[in-house]
């Protein structure tokens, strides 16, 4: 299906005959998308594909081109990295524009007094950390890495990180916002309505950004996020990254007022006990459970391997069987990952008093082989950074991510075993990495000051073996089933498979939520925002009539 | 190897963008952060080593067919390899660049080779070289110089000086100081001269292989007959096609080393004596082929297995080629041991330096963003304050001295053999 | 008439349903300048069924609601009826405490909570909630984390709303439906407790954020009807420290260091007569002390907390000393006549039935806004030279800058006391008020919370986040029965 030559003509008019394509092939690398394969049919990598992909470079252009939309009635998509398979159009033989934001690549404003940068949505997190480093700044780099928009993950998706438990979350994070609607209307959120400047994005009265992410975000369904400012945090390390060493493991430099440690827990009892314990403390820059993402079975193995530019993943078989090895992995088994940072000297020691104590409360310990120099350091770049984030494919080229449900760690205690156990069963079909039941990854908090995050399981699958992506695909159903036998909520796999359902299934999913209010608040304010419905599904909402006395 | 070998690279792509960036870890600004200049360039998706990897999928697939657009995303790239880095970063079963390689490979046997490409190939076939010139000239720069000729006689090591060296007069300088600094070594060596040929690399950056192998076979027969062991070459293109090309293509165990590789070890045993003072700040620019795609070459005949149920290894290991061991620290010993030089590093250094923009065909191909790329590079250069731009690949110092013509400032573009010339 | 009546009674019980003169009087006007508006009745719920109860019946009958949750006296004008017949709904008699979570640090209360309530039940768990600066003893948490009133530990304020979590609200539709984590569990907060959820994270559910359409919404959207609050641990240890100085401009730099290093509990600016009305109710005693007190001061308070706490004290004073020495600042640790307890009551306790400033005269007119620090010394010149061409004595108004969102914009108000039965005074202050407002406006403030007034001057600079947000209401409440006239509705 093809696009209208009059509306390519007039997006071609706005952002110019060489930022507009509707050449099959380069429509085919926005179509393609991970984790298309397990929810498309015949386990096609290929989401639908856009009929056309414009890149406008200003907010006057994405305004003009959406008004086009408006007119034509073609459904628009924004992204910027571009990056999941709710990225791309939703459904086939849909018209829909991409908007591939990469000309907004901007830092607009660096208000170092203030701590706030104003950012385009092309930015990302280590571009803008690299800039606030220079300044004595930080920002909060979100679980999926550094590679990902500080506007997207701040104004449409999620927002946590490992850096969040200190720098906070980045919907917490979100200053004002620059958005245009799906009508093309532009709104400016808190006080650049009141034409105030950035900083804040709360108010005037009720917050217009209220309307513009919740939880979740909106993927990409609600109109284009143009620009937003973003709060920094501080950051009391070098202006620059004294890097070292060889890829892929780089290191970088303990400062003498920073720490890096792995910690291991005998239970999962005392691993809870010590998340608490180092909430009530106020304790750590960073903290994050990563290195598991490997499965517990194999992740010592894997990071030694990793470390050694010399080596390949064929070392690692070798490794895993290394009863020296094997000891090591049994310590850091229940482990995460926690950097310290102070102002001073006198600080970082009292910090580290501190969380020896934690330790001898909570029979807590630092696993010491990943405390030694070189893995600590590895430790160190690979969480100030977070560029080594698609470590998550590394075993094959497949990962998806089940389980995650947030909450307390009381809670999420809770399911870790069923998550555990479930996994472990799935990988007995030989066909996903088997890695050990426990490949689970998750922030020390997605909030701010702690008390709240998932875990997830990192499920390694051969995208190019179908059999292999059964196997992921019969993964995420016995999760889900394994969700609902627990009354645990339904986890990331629900999320993603969602993203292949017919629009019924999803209306019926959502009509038997313990709550329906906000998909019908949803469903009527996109009327009111997006009259000819050119947002996709990925903002949510549920047909006038369907609730729970509806479900089907 | 064929495009259809790389189907299941292409399947697993995450479509991650690491192959835009520099390695994550290594950027140090907003300005100087990206590592793919065709994409930079050209915008789309498409013209990233993933977007490519999708193209490739995607005509596989018949789900498309080659258009100029499409074409012109696959050769508007200078295989610069900064993608295959930043890729395997994290990505042990991937090779973007070769598999970026075989799709040109494909696209020219089915007849979609760039017009604007045809006549360094022409010339190539014609004359052995890649600059439209007789090949009778070929060896015209070393006239008078006393070296041996080794289309006559025999030596331990040939200099091969390479196409650029060879015909543009205004670079020929840096094949001269070469000889002389061999000589003065006592190093035993001859030139092929107008026996020699191109190295066949760019006819291989652009998916030309057969032409690769005619030169490969013809180079190696010609320094048998002379008896040489060792190729030395000032050229990092030739460097390249020499040590990684030449062994799995035509089965080539000659030794090769670069100019700067001997020049390093020529300082540490002190036959190489620089004493006059070089008041400089100088940048070093790590030539593609020299630096990233300078490792050594392994040989590998292999298939993938898989470990752990799903993992992909290879059977036997397969090398890693993922710019961790290239030749870095050799040019950096050399510009240290330059009385007065002060080296000054630029942000995209060793395996993250952005590239000079010469190098894919691109410089024949695509002018414009050839020369764009270099002036992205210059003006990383100027960033540093230094007074000049070293390098060691006449192709870089050619497109880094036009784009310098164009400009303002007062950037210098040397060899590293004009300023180790200076202190001698 | 009596027919509402019967039906109120049949909601809230006989007795929680007011008609007297005198109650009515009462909620009719507040100590702004709002116009009265005498409402019908006042109603007292008692739960959350009763809440929606009422909500559905003013839906039926068209009848605007105002909801009010602290005890009287109010000030800002949202709690004063804009609509004819409309009907208070007192939420005083809803003082729960539904659960104090030690463990996760969550407390879960009503709306009736007041500050003075909730520190003992939370103290004997060894926590506490930042608060905001004195409040008075009868204002309720919820409303006041509702109206986003600044707290005075920026380093926790990881969002402007924290500690505000979820809520349980009431719909202007009717509907009861949960905000944040908890609108996507079971509409019992006893069931969710059973699975384990503890309405920890405020954003959602869904691609919504409903907690933030109900905060600084000053009752027009919902009523709610709980609320979870983030709790911080008891200091074991505390010091407080005031850094003088004459002029406001010379305290900047400290405070922005303060904030970006996240050094310390309580910070903020004071002027001479905000310390001085915070620290001394008499107002004869209250001028005295004034007199005697520097220009400006930042008051920061250090605390040590959990593990440690000696140490961490410790430790925290030696970098607070040696920043302030690198500004070239001096430090004190009190007043003469200013005990060590004076200090910790102005900043943990209450301000008794009212607020300090209007201790002073009898009445006292605010004006506050958002800014960035930066900025705000001209916009202190600006309201201080239109009260000085009003002939107000600049001595009496009190200043006071709130670091909030851990340093990034900052709450500056103004307390400007008067005689309410001094009509020249009265009208004077009142066009200090208008002006300064409208000034304030044009040079940049920021009235995130735009009561009265000011609703007009920040709802016509965007008329697109306008027409949004009536959109928002619209949906949220469809017959307009919350509060109408208030904001932009």
């Amino acid at each position: 299906m093809e696009i209208s030559r009059d509306a390519y003509r007039a997006i071609e008019d706005i952002v110019g005959p060489e930022n507009v394509t509707d050449d099959p092939a380069f429509l085919d690398s926005y179509a393609f998308e991970w984790l298309a394969e397990l929810v498309r049919p015949n386990r096609s990598h290929y989401m639908p594909r856009p009929w056309a992909v414009a890149m406008p470079i200003s907010t006057r252009e994405v305004q003009a081109v959406t008004k086009v939309c408006n007119k034509y009635k073609i459904k628009i998509k924004p992204i910027s990295t571009g990056w999941y398979h709710w990225a791309a159009p939703m459904k086939d033989n849909e018209p829909t524009v991409q908007f591939d934001l990469r000309r907004m690549n901007r830092i607009l404003d660096f208000d170092e007094r203030n701590r706030f940068a104003v950012v385009e949505p092309y930015v990302i997190c280590a571009q803008l950390q690299a800039e606030a480093m220079k300044r004595g700044l930080n920002c909060n780099i979100i679980g999926a890495g550094s590679s990902t928009s500080v506007v997207a993950s701040a104004c449409a998706y999620f927002g946590g990180g490992p850096s969040s438990f200190y720098t906070g979350n980045n919907s917490d994070n979100l200053l004002g916002q620059e958005w245009v609607t799906p009508a093309g209307k532009i709104v400016r959120t808190g006080s650049l309505s009141s034409g105030a400047g950035w900083f804040c994005s709360e108010g005037p009265g009720p917050s217009v950004r209220g309307i513009t992410r919740g939880g979740l975000g909106s993927r990409g369904g609600l109109g284009t996020y143009t620009k937003c400012a973003i709060k920094l945090a501080d950051w009391p390390g070098p202006t620059e990254m004294d890097v070292q060493g060889r890829p892929p493991g780089y290191r970088l430099p303990i400062a003498e007022n920073f720490r890096a440690y792995t910690i291991g827990a005998p239970n999962w009892d005392a691993w809870a006990n010590c998340y608490y314990a180092i909430y009530d403390n106020g304790l750590g820059y960073i903290f994050h459970r990563q290195f598991n993402l490997a499965g517990a079975d194999l992740a010592t193995a894997m990071w030694l391997t990793y470390i050694d530019p010399t080596k390949t993943l064929n070392d690692i078989e070798t490794l895993a069987k290394d009863p020296k090895i094997i000891a090591i992995n049994e310590k850091a088994r229940i482990s995460f990952q926690l950097i310290l940072a102070a102002s001073s000297v006198d600080g970082i020691e009292l910090q580290d008093k501190i969380l020896n104590q934690i330790l001898a409360q909570t029979s807590c310990f630092k696993v010491e082989r990943y405390c030694e120099r070189d893995m600590a350091e590895f430790t160190n770049m690979y969480m100030q950074r977070l560029g080594h984030k698609h470590c998550n494919f590394m075993w094959v080229g497949g990962y998806m991510g089940s389980w995650m449900q947030a909450g307390t760690p009381d809670f999420v205690k809770k399911y870790v075993p069923t998550a555990i156990k479930g996994f472990k069963e799935d990988q007995e079909s030989h066909k996903l990495v088997e890695c050990g039941g426990d490949a689970m990854m998750g922030c020390g908090s997605t909030l701010g000051g702690g008390g709240y995050f998932g875990l997830e399981q990192f499920v390694s699958y051969d995208p190019a073996d179908n059999d292999s992506i059964d196997a992921c695909v019969k993964h995420m159903e016995d999760a889900i089933e394994d969700c609902m036998a627990a009354g645990v909520p339904l986890g990331k796999e629900a999320l993603y498979l969602q993203i292949g359902w017919p629009d019924e299934k999803i209306w019926n999913g959502m009509a038997k939520a313990p709550q329906t209010f906000v998909f019908n608040f949803q469903r009527k304010f996109k009327e009111a925002v997006d009259p000819n419905s050119l947002g996709d599904r990925n903002y949510p909402w549920l047909p006038e009539g369907w609730g729970q006395t509806q479900a089907k | 190897m064929g495009i259809e070998n790389f189907r299941a690279d292409a399947m697993r792509c995450s479509r991650c963008a690491y192959c835009k960036w520099v390695p994550l870890d290594l950027m140090k600004s907003w300005r100087f952060s990206k590592g793919c200049p065709s994409v930079e360039y050209g915008k789309f998706d498409s013209y990233s080593a993933g977007g490519r990897l999708i193209t490739a999928l995607s005509l596989m697939d018949g789900r498309s067919t080659v258009t100029d657009k499409v074409r012109d995303s696959v050769f508007m790239c200078l295989m610069c390899g900064s993608c295959d880095v930043t890729c395997k970063m994290c990505r042990y079963d991937m090779e973007p660049l070769l598999a970026m390689h075989e799709l040109r490979a494909k696209l020219v046997d089915d007849g979609h080779l760039p017009k604007q490409l045809e006549p360094m190939l022409e010339s190539l076939r014609k004359d052995f070289n890649t600059m439209g010139e007789p090949h009778a000239r070929r060896g015209d720069w070393a006239k008078n110089l006393g070296v041996k000729d080794l289309s006559e006689t025999t030596a331990k090591a040939v200099f091969h000086a390479g196409c650029r060296y060879s015909f543009d007069g205004e670079q020929s300088g840096v094949a001269k100081t070469a000889v002389e600094i061999l000589k003065k070594a006592g190093v035993d060596f001859g030139i092929m001269g107008a026996a020699e040929s191109c190295c066949g690399g760019k006819a291989y950056s652009v998916g030309v292989d057969q032409q690769l192998k005619l030169a490969a076979d013809h180079n190696l027969a010609a320094w048998k007959k002379a008896g040489v062991d060792t190729v030395i070459t000032p050229c990092a293109d030739c460097y390249y096609a020499f040590k990684r090309l030449y062994p799995k293509h035509a089965g080539s165990k000659i030794k090769v080393v670069h100019m700067v590789e001997l020049l390093d070890q020529m300082v540490a045993d002190g036959r190489l004596k620089m004493t006059k003072r070089v008041p400089m700040k100088v940048t070093y620019h790590d030539p593609c082929h020299l630096g990233r795609q300078g490792e050594d070459y392994v040989p590998w005949d292999g298939v993938e297995k898989k470990i752990f149920g799903q993992a992909v290894c290879y059977d036997p290991p397969r090398p890693r080629y993922n710019g961790a061991f290239g030749v870095y620290d050799a040019p950096r010993n050399v510009l240290k041991a330059v009385p007065g030089v002060e080296l000054v590093e630029m942000e995209r250094n060793k395996e993250a330096a952005w590239c000079c923009g010469a190098g894919g065909g691109a410089r024949e191909a695509y002018p414009e963003f050839s020369k764009w790329t270099a002036g992205e590079r210059i003006e990383e250069a100027e960033s540093t304050g230094a007074d000049a731009l070293v390098t060691a690949c006449p192709w870089c110092e050619r497109n880094f001295t036009d784009a310098v013509r164009g400009r303002k400032g007062k950037l210098e573009v040397l060899d590293i053999l004009q300023l180790v010339n200076m202190a001698l | 008439m009596d027919t509402k009546k019967r039906q109120l009674a049949a909601i809230v019980g006989e007795k929680n349903v007011l008609d007297d003169r005198r109650t009515l009087e009462e909620f009719s006007k507040d100590e702004s300048f709002s116009e009265p508006l005498i409402p019908w009745f006042v109603v007292r719920p008692g739960k959350d069924s009763e809440v929606q109860a009422l909500v559905k019946w003013a839906n039926a009958t068209a009848t605007p609601l105002v909801p009010v949750s602290s005890g009287a006296p109010h000030f800002h004008g949202d709690t004063v009826p804009t609509a004819t017949e409309a009907v208070i709904v007192d939420l005083s008699r809803m003082k729960a405490i539904k659960k104090v979570d030690r463990r996760n640090r969550i407390a879960v209360i009503e709306p009736g909570v007041t500050f003075s309530e909730l520190a003992p039940a939370l103290a004997k768990e060894g926590l506490r909630i930042p608060r905001p600066l004195m409040p008075r003893a009868n204002k309720s948490v919820v409303a006041s984390l509702l109206e986003r009133q600044p707290t005075t530990i920026p380093r926790l304020n990881f969002s402007l709303p924290e500690p505000l979590r979820t809520c349980g609200v009431v719909w202007g539709s009717g509907e009861l439906a949960f905000t944040g984590e908890a609108g996507s569990g079971p509409l019992s907060l006893e069931d969710q407790w059973k699975v384990g959820l503890a309405q920890v994270e405020p954003k959602g559910p869904a691609a919504t954020d409903l907690m933030r359409l109900v905060t600084g919404a000053q009752g027009s959207m919902g009523i709610v009807v709980w609320a979870s609050i983030k709790l911080e641990l008891v200091p074991a240890v505390r010091s407080y420290f005031f850094v003088p100085h004459d002029d406001i401009s010379g305290l900047i730099d400290l405070v922005y260091k303060l904030t970006k290093v996240r050094l310390g509990d309580e910070t903020m600016l004071l002027n001479r007569a905000k310390l001085a009305s915070l620290l001394e109710p008499q107002p004869a005693a209250c001028a005295k002390l004034r007199d005697a007190l520097p220009e400006w001061v930042a008051l920061v308070g250090l605390a040590g907390t959990a593990l440690f706490p000696e140490e961490r004290l410790k430790v925290q004073e030696k970098e607070f000393r040696a920043i302030v020495q690198q500004f070239g600042l001096t430090l004190c640790g009190g007043f003469p006549g200013v005990s060590r307890a004076d200090v910790a009551r102005l900043v943990d306790g209450d301000a008794g039935e009212r607020p300090r400033t209007v201790a002073q005269k009898g009445a006292s007119q605010d004006i506050f806004f958002l800014t960035t620090l930066d900025k705000a010394p001209p916009f202190i010149d600006t309201v201080q030279s239109i009260a000085a061409g009003y002939g107000y004595p600049l001595s009496d108004i009190a200043i006071y800058v709130q670091p909030q969102h851990q340093g990034v914009s900052h709450h500056v108000e103004f307390n400007i006391p008067y005689d309410p039965n001094d009509a020249r005074e009265v009208a004077k202050v009142k066009d200090i008020y208008l002006d300064a407002s409208n000034a304030l406006v044009d040079q940049g403030a920021y009235f995130s919370r735009p009561y009265g007034y000011w609703s007009e001057l920040v709802y016509q600079r965007d008329a697109t986040s306008t027409d949004l947000l009536r959109t928002v209401k619209h949906i949220l409440d469809p017959t307009n029965i919350m509060n109408p006239g208030k904001l932009c509705f």
